[in-house]
């Protein structure tokens, strides 16, 4: 119900001794792959731009592409907390303020030259809309495609309303690839190799079975990872690797970290007083306040879903190098975004049970709809409907003017003082009984 | 040690202090302004509830601090968040609660709560200060009266004014606007009174209207935010002349669990 004074030392403060090897290994990926990026030479490798959820990325690898998410490229500008000078350029510019945060720091960004601190920032050679559910994202890509005078393939990915995707889904799907091949070759110059395809796909389905391996590592009591916080640096190469061997390589090395925490008992936390699933898009700008915010409740995030953004591995999915075009497109069926309210309950749902989860919080974030609304409503279903404690709570993934730590902090407080009290009634009517 | 304990409860506009003695009568309470040294402000409400109660600070045993500012009451040993201490306060002084509604200076909570006074869910307005204490400060200097004139003023309203902005800045220039076309200041509090019972009881749905529902935080003082509850309600709503002190009675509440359990 409450906390000792004694326990507030040093609050914002996070302990990461848990974190050793892997991390140090993701941070030289991150540094390697931004300044792979800089066109010191030219001709450049071609770069496109992609969207992380249901992306071509295996496709234009196969033609020598590089391939830039501009949703990543926000989320790290947040993280260094250099997002909102490019939002302020963005809304001097003429975008609103209830524009998605992506958006407005890449456009931002973009117009002000595209340097960033950890490295500058390509142009497009060819713009992919891989994610077409939502319809500011649209619009992004056609701003950009303007400003660039870059090609756009607009990918058209039906909403998916059942669990498994639809032959004639497939289909569609599978017809529009192959223009983006055709267009691939037109533009290159080369013809489509379905070997180097093949070979790359093959890569991808090995960091997709080691991810899944350190996802379900939260399975364990207590979890040797944070899903949701840990999982944020992890999520890089799974998301903008996929397809290189380093990718495959990386998860390896952090599987081996997380073998050797359970071996030696270094774990996120000394003592895992609650399992925690989280769901929502994170407050990049205040990640580790909000992290903090959890530790000091010993609350650890044992499963979470936004690292599934950039595909539902653990449920089941692979990239196939024997059935290549079906298999991309069934990922880009099956990104987390575009599963309908039912079916992302049902994936919730099944974590709770998986994971031994005794809480959820949800964060939603003020500047993404297609992420966030239904959120309340899954908040009353995961508490009426499964009788799971749920807190709600709101922010911004990329605006710190929404993130207002006192009161997110008292809301979390409250949350944790509620589930304490809870455990202390039950601890008293088992002692009563026994 | 005595079983005497001290809640403080540091809120956005006022610091509550309460004094309970052994047997969970209130022996003294106070209640002033929060200033730039909420330290001090803290202090100066235990102080306060001493003298009131007459006794020194070695005659307490356990202090714990709530509110936007708890962690700055130093000489305390326990702090718990207003959620839990509005709960508890509430449930203490009307055991049948299980809805609480906390309108404060700049907050708006609905806490749903069991038997024991424990929370089983809330929600708080977002990050605005619309329907709050302080939406009615605004209203009421736009109106040139004191904040403690509005409520009663609010209940001689022969037809109230419907106030339509969801923001403290527009409702402001929407009170203005009335003034000038020449409406009755007291049909338009009754309006702005009757707006911040439209935009609680969105709060309260979304975890659940269940009676007995008690009222607390400052505004509980103002009656004609009472009567506007009542009526946007259907059903009336717990009040007591100690309405604003319940987060810091919580608190006190709280303490004393913590000093028992300490004992046993």
């Amino acid at each position: 119900m409450s906390e000792a004074v004694s326990t507030l030392a040093n609050p914002g403060e996070v302990p990461s001794a848990f974190l050793r090897d892997a991390r140090g290994l993701q941070r030289k990926l991150v540094e390697e792959y931004y300044s792979g990026l800089a066109p010191s030479e030219k001709p450049h490798r071609p770069v496109a731009y992609m969207l992380v959820g249901g992306n071509l990325a295996e496709i234009v690898r196969a033609f020598g592409y590089d391939v830039v998410f501009p949703e990543i490229v926000a989320l790290n500008c947040a993280i260094k907390h250099q997002s909102l000078d490019n939002i302020l350029h963005a809304e001097s510019m003429g975008y609103g303020l209830d524009v998605c945060g992506y958006v407005k720091n890449d456009l931002g960004l973009q117009d002000l030259g595209g340097k960033t601190s950890f490295g500058q920032i390509p142009r497009p050679d060819l713009l992919v809309c891989s994610f077409s559910g939502c319809y500011i994202y649209v619009k992004w890509w056609e701003a950009l495609a303007e400003s660039y005078g870059a090609p756009l393939f607009m990918f058209d990915v039906p909403y998916m309303r059942e669990e498994a995707p639809r032959k004639e889904d497939v289909d569609y799907l599978v017809s529009q690839l192959w223009e983006l091949v055709h267009l691939l070759e037109k533009r290159t110059g080369r013809a489509f190799d379905m070997d180097e395809l093949k070979r790359i796909l093959a890569e991808s389905r090995r960091a997709e079975d080691g991810w899944v391996e350190f996802l379900r590592a939260g399975r364990l009591r207590p979890s040797p990872i944070e899903a949701y916080f840990e999982s944020i640096f992890y999520m890089f190469p799974i998301n903008v690797l996929r397809g290189t061997r380093e990718a495959a390589d990386f998860y390896g090395v952090v599987n081996e970290e997380v073998r050797a925490r359970v071996r030696e008992g270094n774990l996120p936390l000394p003592e895992e007083k609650y399992r925690v699933l989280v769901e929502g898009v994170p407050p990049y700008t205040n990640y580790r306040t909000f992290w903090d915010f959890f530790r000091k409740w010993g609350a650890v995030s044992v499963v979470a879903t936004y690292p599934k953004v950039g595909g539902l591995f653990d449920r089941g999915f692979r990239h196939d190098p024997a059935r290549p075009f079906e298999s991309i497109a069934e990922y880009s069926l099956g990104a987390y975004v575009n599963q309908s309210w039912p079916l992302r309950r049902q994936i919730i749902a099944d974590y709770v049970k998986e994971y031994q989860v005794d809480a959820a919080i949800i964060h939603g974030i003020k500047s993404c709809r297609s992420f966030t609304a239904g959120q309340g409503d899954l908040r009353d279903w995961l508490i009426h409907e499964q009788g799971l404690p749920t807190l709600y709570i709101e922010s911004d993934h990329q605006d710190p003017r929404y993130f207002s730590p006192a009161q997110i902090k008292n809301r979390m407080d409250a949350f944790f003082e509620s589930l304490e009290q809870r455990r202390a009634v039950a601890a008293t009517a088992r002692a009563a009984s026994a | 040690m005595s079983g005497i304990v001290a809640g403080v409860d540091i809120g956005s506009t006022t610091a509550k202090c309460v004094v309970l003695g052994d047997d969970s009568r209130i022996l003294g309470k106070s209640l002033g302004a929060v200033g730039i040294d909420i330290v001090k402000d803290a202090e100066r409400a235990l102080e306060a509830a001493l003298a009131d109660a007459h006794l020194s600070r070695s005659e307490v045993s356990f202090v714990t601090g709530t509110g936007y500012g708890r962690y700055k009451v130093y000489f305390g040993q326990l702090v718990v968040t207003e959620i839990s201490c509005h709960a508890r306060g509430a449930n203490f002084l009307f055991p049948g609660t299980r809805l609480v509604v906390d309108i404060g200076g700049q907050d708006t909570k609905a806490i749903r709560t069991n038997e024991r006074g424990e929370v089983v869910d809330f929600a708080m307005n977002d990050k605005c200060a619309a329907g709050t204490g302080r939406f009615l400060d605004v209203c009421a200097n736009a109106l040139g009266y004191d904040v403690s004139e509005i409520g009663p003023l609010s209940l001689q309203a022969r037809r109230a004014v419907k106030v339509t902005s969801t923001c403290t800045v527009f409702a402001e220039s929407e009170v203005t606007s009335y003034v000038s076309r020449g409406k009755d200041p007291k049909d338009i509090l009754a309006g702005l009174h009757a707006s911040i019972a439209m935009r609680t009881l969105s709060l309260m749905q979304r975890v659940g209207v269940e009676p007995e529902i008690t009222f607390t935080g400052g505004v509980s003082q103002n009656q004609g935010m009472v009567r506007a509850l009542h009526q946007r309600l259907g059903a009336p709503v717990n009040v007591s002349p100690l309405s604003q002190y319940l987060g810091a009675l919580g608190a006190a509440l709280h303490g004393r669990e913590r000093l028992s359990a300490g004992a046993s």
